[in-house]
């Protein structure tokens, strides 16, 4: 949710591809190492991205040094993160496109209602209020009804396509990884990809999902209008609050904070754990806060929804039991069944893997296995710092070159790291189990 | 309203047949009109073809000027709203225009195709107006000698969007949307005040000395 204009990514395609191919490899290779080495949080490009305030998604990330982003990396072993990476990339290249110029706006609309903007609401305002990830959101009224009308830039579906295209054999190179061996991860990120290109189905998933949870205090989603919708412009409520930066910038009490934070795990736990599918795109943008009733959250954009199968919903439940940890042969188990251990692995690579998940997993997975959980406490993120530090650090692990464990791992790891990000910059304090 | 008739059933053969009429004779047949009742209008095909090119371009003008939002916009929107409105009239017609713009432009890219003339004069016509709208407004630098070769680059532009119309396989035609944006984004960052004209000045300013 970028507002400054951002000019420094070429955008088109052939700008695209005449930066890699001109300078060569060895460009391609700075760019994906940059983008890489981003989001796995090392270097301290925090100052760079806060100025260049590019998503802020980045911004809250790096603020907490990536050490949260470097656990959950290890939690899916190592490489997995790079597909994510290039989700986190390839949206960037979309935040720097220019704002979409006022008369491309009304032909999206000729395109799609045969009529303007103008004649189909009552009012509609031809400056965008804000960038989305794929599109940029104008304000219209209608009705008296505030209403947020997503609009998406021309051919975004094609460019993710050719983008991917364009960037996997180079960076396969870059990481010294094998096609085969990242297939299914990429796939799955290339699908997640194109799905956010579909308004429909984020309008369909909204709803249905707003409807399953209407049952959770202290949570807002808003109405859509499918008759003002089509597969490249989204309407909906345009719901009031502030995003996270601000509102904390607005020294909202504890209690607030913890309701809200209560309100964001409750949100997630039922996702996972009643709907199986999860709102996968926990960055700040995606929510509005207010303090009305103690503390509100409303809920935006379901353009990128994980759908958990059972069995690696089964997975992921027993890896964070607390029984689990205690068990090395049932953890030995379940990180086979996972894909993260192989019957083919070295006694010692075995041990390794085994002790760095048991570490991760121990940290990660305790505000799961306590009845209550402060984010804001000061020693678990220094644990969580310390950790992922030790991991990066790590010689032996950084020599493994090969992604591991099934690749629903990717959306279901970015969606509790972004869920962490939140809580913890929130400094709430949440009771993660249900009241017995 | 004879002309318009036979505009129509030139039109309607050129669609259902793929070439146009074999001569003027048949086609006045068909409309049982008398030969001299065409010659009276047009002097052969090509100028229909022609007139319905520069139709199109003053569909386009009018359609876009008729948006409650133009009064409110600068240069470089009146020239999008023109080019996206032109794309909308081009889709509603989208087999006679591929067939002429295919038929016509391939040849040599920087000649314009005999088709396009009349479309060309009213074009540029309309463009040397928004412009001086954009000095007026400050959003186009002025440049004297210079800009009276713009109405002629803006022609070699509308020529790359009608070719890329022309090439686009994407659905609805949505990478010219952003070819259309592209190129006029970069064309008026061109003829708007840039570090050009702060170089001009500060040769001019040494020479002086």
């Amino acid at each position: 949710m970028s507002d400054e204009p951002q000019t420094s990514l070429p955008t088109t395609k052939v700008a695209r591809a005449a930066r890699f191919a001109k300078t060569g490899l060895n460009v391609g290779a700075n760019y994906i190492k940059h983008y890489a080495r981003k989001a796995v949080g090392a270097d301290s490009t925090t100052e760079d991205l806060h100025a260049a305030n590019a998503a802020e998604l980045y911004g809250t990330l790096s603020e907490m040094k990536g050490s949260v982003l470097k656990v959950a990396q290890m939690l899916a072993m190592e490489k997995n993160m790079l597909p994510t990476a290039y989700a986190e990339q390839f949206a960037q290249a979309q935040y720097s496109t220019p704002p979409l110029s006022g008369p491309l706006v009304v032909k999206a609309f000729r395109d799609a209602f045969g009529q303007s903007p103008f004649q189909l609401f009552d009012e509609f305002e031809p400056e965008a209020r804000q960038a989305a990830s794929i599109g940029q959101v104008h304000f219209a009224r209608q009705a008296g009804k505030a209403l947020a009308v997503k609009v998406q830039y021309p051919g975004v579906a094609d460019s993710i396509k050719s983008d991917i295209r364009l960037v996997k054999p180079i960076a396969l190179r870059v990481m010294g990884l094998n096609e085969a061996q990242v297939r299914p991860y990429l796939e799955e990120v290339e699908t997640r990809l194109l799905e956010e290109t579909d308004y429909k189905l984020e309008l369909r998933r909204g709803q249905e999902i707003a409807a399953q949870c209407a049952g959770l205090a202290h949570l807002e989603f808003p109405a859509y209008y499918p008759e003002y919708s089509t597969a490249r412009i989204l309407t909906m409520d345009w719901l009031p609050g502030q995003h996270l930066k601000e509102f904390l910038a607005t020294n909202p009490p504890q209690e607030v904070r913890n309701q809200i934070g209560q309100a964001l795990w409750d949100f997630y736990q039922f996702q996972f754990n009643t709907l199986h599918r999860l709102h996968a795109d926990p960055h700040p943008g995606n929510f509005l806060l207010r303090a009305d009733h103690g503390g509100t959250l409303g809920v935006l954009d379901f353009g990128c929804v994980k759908e958990v199968p059972a069995d690696v919903y089964q997975l992921f439940t027993a890896l964070l039991a607390s029984e689990t940890l205690a068990d090395e042969a049932r953890l030995t188990a379940l990180l086979t069944q996972g894909g993260v251990l192989r019957p083919t692995d070295a006694p010692a690579m075995r041990a390794l893997y085994l002790r760095t998940m048991h570490a991760s997993l121990e940290l990660v997975g305790r505000p799961f296995r306590q009845p209550t959980f402060d984010f804001g406490d000061p020693a678990y993120m220094a644990a969580l710092y310390a950790l992922g530090d030790d991991l990066m650090a790590d010689p032996e692990l950084r020599k493994q070159r090969e992604p591991r464990g099934s690749e629903h791992f990717i959306y279901l790891n970015r969606t509790y790291v972004g869920l962490f990000a939140l809580l913890t910059e929130l400094k709430a304090a949440v009771q993660t189990q249900p009241a017995a | 309203m004879e002309k318009d008739r036979i505009k129509q059933a030139y039109l309607s053969f050129v669609l259902g047949e793929g070439h146009p009429p074999q001569s003027v004779f048949k086609l006045t047949q068909q409309l049982g009109l008398a030969e001299e009742e065409f010659y009276r209008h047009y002097p052969n095909f090509e100028a229909i073809d022609r007139e319905l090119w520069a139709d199109f371009g003053r569909q386009a003008r009018s359609t876009a000027a008729a948006e409650p939002v133009w009064e409110g916009y600068g240069s470089r929107e009146k020239l999008l709203a023109f080019y996206y409105t032109l794309l909308e009239i081009l889709k509603q017609n989208r087999s006679y225009a591929l067939m002429s713009l295919r038929r016509s432009l391939h040849r040599i890219p920087a000649l314009s195709p005999r088709v396009l003339d009349d479309f060309r004069q009213d074009f540029e016509v309309f463009v040397t107006d928004i412009l001086a709208e954009g000095r007026v407004s400050g959003e186009i630098a002025n440049r004297p000698l210079v800009q009276d070769g713009y109405p002629r680059f803006f022609w070699q532009q509308a020529l790359f969007v009608l070719g890329y119309f022309a090439k686009d396989d994407t659905v609805n035609f949505e990478r010219t949307d952003a070819a259309v944006e592209k190129a006029v984004t970069l064309s008026f960052d061109l003829v708007g005040r840039n570090s050009l004209d702060s170089a001009v000045d500060f040769v001019r300013f040494l020479v002086r000395k």
